[in-house]
């Protein structure tokens, strides 16, 4: 039945990304492509996810199609309470008390830290000079990175993302993996997954690095391994992640009013 | 009898900022509640070397850093979410001629607290272990950056914790709905700092979209977060955080939030887009005629406009507002 379903690579992601929030979680989403996945999972399989955004938003649904920031009014019309940073991000998500949080990446490293802070195009060395291209900066990722109990990362699985060791630490993984997380002593556990345009990826138990754990249909071992800037190791139990389902579809297309998934 | 803080936004520019201010300002949402009016203003009145501290980034800085008039500036997010990166804000960063400090959203909200608490420092689990802490634009030299977020003790367990620094702005600049003459203000949707902001800066200036009575804040004082004590002058200007929201009032302008990031792209569009939108709207009028009255009423239309309702009662009129203006103008001022 699902073969015959017609879906873009980015919603196949953002399915596999609310497949990872469970029900009855508290989920702090960011805004985009990770607010679709929260908001998805909440209208599929995880109806009573409790979601905060990272200014303080309660109880709310998007109304009118994705909002173009994470307390915009499309998000902001049926609230059951507005607080503020130090309470969301704070209170909720530093505190250790989040479980899961969603957070996306320009460059992601084969430990999971991610960077959304600039691109250099080398090695920054000892002086902190000027990026060659600008990116957004941490925002409220570097706390969900810290705090949360496990976060997700969604990118789009192209090389000149998936790099050996990220330029800059905008929001941090597992170091150089390992222990390293632990050494610094942070609250939150780490990520839990890499969610991509073409598969899977989870940290090893023991070396932190991430390994392919599935693939799409669409997709295959050899083209992620030809789309990752490291010698990705294989997991020993690797398999194909299920095609997602007509409600499933339909749950997404509903959250996606604006189709900013199906944007080829 | 309360206290009349209403005065002009040319007079609230001229009165309360100075060259190479620390100016904390900025979105509640990054692209919403935004006191971006008062920044337009400060263009106008061609304020420079500016050390901006706000909290996310918005349309605000991305055109106070187009337009030159920052130098440092201090952040949590620097994007404009889904309107992608300010392009203005980027342009100065690359070429070097602003100093772009990171921060997180959580960071950059405890340092306003920490300077509202008169804190030294505030403990941070956040940060720590990452080049936010080991990069400093203010001291590029120094890596890792030990002044920046330096490695503490916590003195009852010894655990290492970052140490952030307090945040006290020579003036806030903030973004409300409502705010009575006095200064009294509410804010609907999420504060993000805008509460420990009020409290952190030495002085802070209101800009509103609209002004009540006073009897609006006694009818709700659990919702008036930033009272009048705090506050030492009230700017009344509609729309004030156009094109970007304010929750209950009007939407988001998404063709000008698109055009003006363009603009800000480049030297000439930036040039173009304050001769058009910023030296030519200094008048209320003006402002009104280059939002345009059909979008003016679109955008009024807000899903999220049930959200006023309850205060619609207290909206004072235009004629009321300026017959207040009027009065401290006459008075020199509040």
């Amino acid at each position: 039945m699902s073969a015959s379903l017609s879906y873009t690579r980015q919603e196949m992601m953002a399915i596999a990304t609310g497949r990872e929030i469970h029900d009855g979680e508290l989920a702090i989403f960011g805004v985009g492509l990770s607010m679709l996945a929260g908001y998805f999972a909440q209208a599929c399989h995880a109806p009573n996810v409790r979601s905060i955004t990272e200014g303080g938003i309660f109880g709310a649904t998007p109304v009118g199609g994705l909002p173009w920031g994470i307390e915009c009014n499309r998000i902001s019309s049926n609230a059951v309470s507005f607080t503020n940073a130090i309470d969301a991000l704070g209170f909720l998500v530093a505190s250790g008390r989040c479980d899961v949080g969603v957070i996306g990446a320009a460059q992601v490293d084969k430990f999971g830290n991610v960077n959304t802070t600039g691109i250099w195009g080398h090695e920054i060395g000892n002086t902190y000079t000027p990026p060659v291209t600008r990116l957004t900066g941490a925002g409220g990722a570097n706390d969900i990175a810290s705090g949360a109990r496990r976060f997700v990362i969604m990118a789009n699985h192209e090389k000149k993302r998936f790099v050996d060791k990220v330029e800059y630490i905008s929001s941090p993984g597992y170091l150089n993996g390992g222990d390293a997380r632990e050494r610094i002593g942070f609250i939150g556990g780490g990520p839990s997954a890499i969610i991509t345009t073409l598969g899977i990826l989870r940290p090893h138990s023991k070396t932190k690095e991430f390994e392919l754990a599935a693939w799409f249909s669409f997709s295959s071992i050899d083209e992620i391994r030809a789309n990752t800037g490291w010698d990705i190791r294989v997991a020993e139990n690797v398999a194909q992640v299920p095609d997602p389902t007509e409600v499933e579809l339909a749950a997404l297309r509903e959250v996606d009013k604006t189709g900013m998934l199906r944007k080829k | 009898m309360s206290t009349n803080k209403l005065i002009s936004l040319r007079d609230a520019v001229s009165r309360f900022s100075t060259d190479g201010m620390q100016y904390a300002s900025g979105a509640a949402l990054p692209v919403g509640s935004d006191a971006i009016a008062f920044g337009r203003e400060i263009i106008r009145q061609k304020r420079e070397k500016l050390h901006a501290l706000f909290h996310c980034n918005s349309q605000q800085l991305n055109l106070l850093a187009a337009a030159g008039a920052v130098d440092r500036a201090e952040c949590g997010f620097s994007g404009l979410e889904v309107f992608g990166f300010a392009n203005g804000l980027r342009r100065a960063v690359e070429s070097g001629r602003l100093a772009l400090e990171d921060y997180s959203n959580l960071s950059m909200a405890l340092r306003f607290l920490g300077g509202a608490m008169n804190w030294p420092f505030v403990p941070a689990t956040v940060n720590i272990g990452s080049d936010i802490a080991w990069r400093s634009a203010f001291a590029p030299n120094a890596h890792p950056a030990e002044e920046k977020i330096p490695v503490i003790a916590d003195p009852f367990t010894g655990k290492s914790l970052g140490a952030l620094s307090p945040l006290k702005p020579d003036l806030a600049a903030i973004h409300v709905t409502l705010s009575d003459p006095e200064g009294n203000a509410i804010m609907i949707g999420t504060e993000w700092s805008r509460f420990e902001l009020s409290r952190a800066a030495k002085k802070v200036v209101l800009v509103a979209d609209y002004i009540v009575d006073p009897a609006c804040s006694r009818q709700f004082p659990n919702l008036v977060r930033i009272p009048g004590v705090l506050v030492d002058a009230v700017v009344w200007q509609p729309f004030a955080a156009w094109p970007q929201s304010s929750p209950g009032a009007y939407d988001i302008d998404e063709a000008h939030m698109r055009l003006m990031n363009e603009r800000l792209a480049t030297e000439e569009g930036t040039a173009r887009y304050i001769d058009e939108f910023v030296t030519k709207t200094a008048s209320f009028d003006d402002y009104l005629a280059a939002i345009g009255a059909d979008t003016v009423e679109r955008l009024q239309k807000s899903s999220s406009s049930f959200l006023l309702d309850p205060y619609r009662h207290w909206i004072k009129t235009r004629e009321e507002v300026e017959t207040l203006l009027a009065r401290n103008v006459s008075k020199g001022g509040a």
